[in-house]
């Protein structure tokens, strides 16, 4: 069921959110119960099948904790505790390989080796990656001891909680479970006017925003897959309006889910941060699908970092050190780690060589910023004034790199892909809508004089195009963000306000906000059209 | 080893790290107040504290340090 569908909005979310205020007033429990009912109608309402592949996953995570718990209480367990997290792990990574991964394996294997291996066609379970996810964080911190206890009640409102089941944010269990255990699960007026204002902004940005954006560039990416021969100017629209798609359609879907939890009562991590405006890569990955990087961060790149740290002391070989840092130390301390952890963020979002070579070259983006930042601090000690220059250029530099790594994201082919990668650094030449040419004078003499040459693309399309990527780029770089408007209430968990940067847009519960607020919805409600996905659904 | 000596100390090593002279720790500082600290910087700072004192964090506790004075606290108790 989709957040943006009439059956989602007007029938599913007022029943769950009745039946959770009834039942609340009377037991916490039964309101929990209720919510993990709905959770698993809401996740079988697409396919009923899908319940029945995640139920056994989750009584095997379930049973490897309750084991890693009680070895944990034990004395000298920590092998056996170590081998059943392992078991867990393998178990998890199995479970998604084989339906997101099997095909992909096999058809590469066919193409390398020519071997004739049935593709089985399987159809992905909603949500699976980030459902895995989250329950090998789980099992992770319960044999760590970040987890003293849970039930089984406790591990499936975790795992189940429909706002963040398809699509995160990715949580932890340290942050939700108090929440849930301290939920008044009554009617609260203020999380719910907070609730309707985060699932309306989310809900314009989705509709409004990233589905009026996607039908101008899909064109575009057709055009390229056909034959190609993208211009310059295309494929930079192709670029920057995607980026613009996916960054309203992943940041509105995240507004939709916090709204939906904060009903509840529940606050859920912040997913994004303004990450357009980022003025480094590393910026950018602090600001853009903030869980993920958190995830990333915190179950692979950390421990394999540590691991590689204290190994290559050990041996007595030079680590990471400032000044001294040698091109040895740089490759295996930092690249190392960084590829590798971008690699695996690039394959968890899609079985394809696109989202691979994506993640690959935002790996090498981070390696080249972290480099960057040693040299920069040698060849340029005044930091006020390294600022001044590198916090333009770097937006700009960082915006380049964003956006043309995203075609990866979006090519159907990596002909495609590599069509307008071209088109980009300018090798299919520069050109226009005809209408540019069609009134012989000054205009179509400079524009030929500069070897612009006409294409057969509409000026309407055109036009079109370039407004809401203005209008776009204008709202994402400029304008306060969702969760900075409703600061005073803190929206996401750990997201106050601070000391009122935008004091005229600051969300209250006053009449002007009510009728803002209601215009927005009635506009996004009205342009709820045909099905149209999230895209991080598909993953 | 007091406190202030620990910070002192850690003062260096984050200095030598990030190769910036200006900053200074105390107990309340946390890593987004110091440019630059991110995860990477986080866990060579970890190590070279670690070889400095002779003490060894474990992962989770590593994951879990809210801010300096959370570290020097773990590792005067390890220390002890």
């Amino acid at each position: 069921m989709l957040f943006n569908s009439s059956e989602f909005l007007l029938v599913f979310m007022p029943a769950t959110l009745l039946g959770f205020y009834l039942l609340g007033a009377s037991s916490r429990t039964w309101a929990l119960r209720w919510l993990i009912l709905a959770s698993l109608v809401f996740y079988a309402w697409w396919r009923p099948v899908n319940v029945l592949i995640i139920a056994p996953s989750i009584v095997i995570n379930f049973a490897l904790a309750r084991i890693l718990l009680r070895l944990n209480e034990g004395e000298g367990t920590r092998r056996a505790s170590k081998a059943v997290l392992l078991l867990g792990i393998a178990f998890n990574v199995t479970f998604l390989g084989y339906f997101k991964y099997i095909d992909f394996i096999s058809s590469s294997i066919n193409a390398v080796f020519g071997a004739n291996l049935v593709l089985r066609h399987i159809i992905l379970p909603l949500g699976i990656s980030f459902i895995t996810f989250q329950k090998i964080a789980f099992l992770i911190d319960v044999q760590a001891g970040r987890v003293k206890s849970f039930t089984l009640q406790d591990y499936c409102i975790f795992v189940l909680f429909f706002p963040q089941l398809i699509a995160g944010p990715i949580v932890h269990y340290r942050e939700m479970l108090p929440q849930f255990h301290a939920a008044s699960c009554r009617f609260d007026k203020e999380n719910v006017a907070v609730g309707f204002t985060l699932l309306f902004f989310g809900l314009f940005k989705k509709v409004v925003f990233a589905d009026h954006i996607a039908p101008l560039i899909t064109p575009i990416y057709e055009h390229a897959a056909a034959g190609g021969g993208t211009s310059f100017l295309l494929a930079w629209m192709a670029a920057i309006g995607f980026t613009l798609q996916i960054y309203f359609d992943f940041s509105g879907y995240s507004d939709m889910a916090l709204g939906l939890a904060r009903f509840f009562g529940i606050r859920l991590p912040q997913n994004f941060d303004s990450p357009l405006r980022a003025s480094s890569i590393i910026d950018f990955w602090l600001r853009w699908h903030m869980t993920l990087t958190r995830f990333l961060t915190g179950y692979i790149y950390n421990p394999l970092l540590l691991w590689l740290t204290r190994r290559r002391l050990a041996k007595g070989q030079p680590g990471f050190g400032g000044r001294n840092t040698t091109v040895g130390a740089f490759v295996n301390l930092l690249m190392f780690p960084t590829v590798i952890t971008m690699f695996v963020s690039g394959l968890w979002h899609g079985a394809g060589y696109g989202f691979i070579f994506w993640g690959l070259l935002h790996g090498f983006y981070l390696t080249i910023n972290h480099g960057w930042r040693l040299v920069a601090a040698r060849l340029w000690p005044d930091r006020s004034s390294y600022v001044r220059f590198m916090k333009p250029a770097g937006f700009i530099l960082t915006f380049v790199s964003v956006t043309s790594a995203m075609v990866l994201f979006r090519s159907p082919t990596m002909t495609s892909a590599i069509d307008l990668a071209k088109g980009m650094i300018g090798l299919n030449g520069i050109a226009l809508p005809q209408a540019f040419f069609d009134h012989p004078g000054h205009l179509a003499r400079t524009l030929h004089g500069v070897g612009v040459i006409a294409e057969s693309w509409s000026i309407e399309d055109f036009a079109k195009t370039a407004i809401w990527i203005s209008v776009l780029m204008f709202v994402a770089l400029a304008c306060p963000n969702t969760l900075q408007i409703l600061a005073r209430y803190e929206p996401a968990l750990g997201v106050k306000s601070q000391s009122t940067k935008f004091p005229i847009v600051e969300w209250d519960a006053t009449l002007p906000w009510a009728i803002a607020v209601s215009v927005i919805a009635a506009m996004a409600i009205a342009s709820i059209g045909g099905p149209s996905e999230f895209l991080y659904w598909q993953f | 080893m007091t406190v202030q000596e620990i910070l002192t100390v850690f003062t260096r090593i984050l200095r030598d790290l990030l190769l910036n002279d200006s900053i200074v720790l105390t107990m309340e500082t946390r890593r987004e107040d110091i440019p630059n600290w991110d995860s990477f910087n986080y866990i060579n700072f970890i190590v070279a504290v670690e070889i400095e004192f002779g003490v060894k964090f474990k992962v989770a506790d590593i994951e879990s340090f809210e801010n300096v004075g959370a570290i020097v606290t773990e590792m005067t108790k390890a220390l002890a």
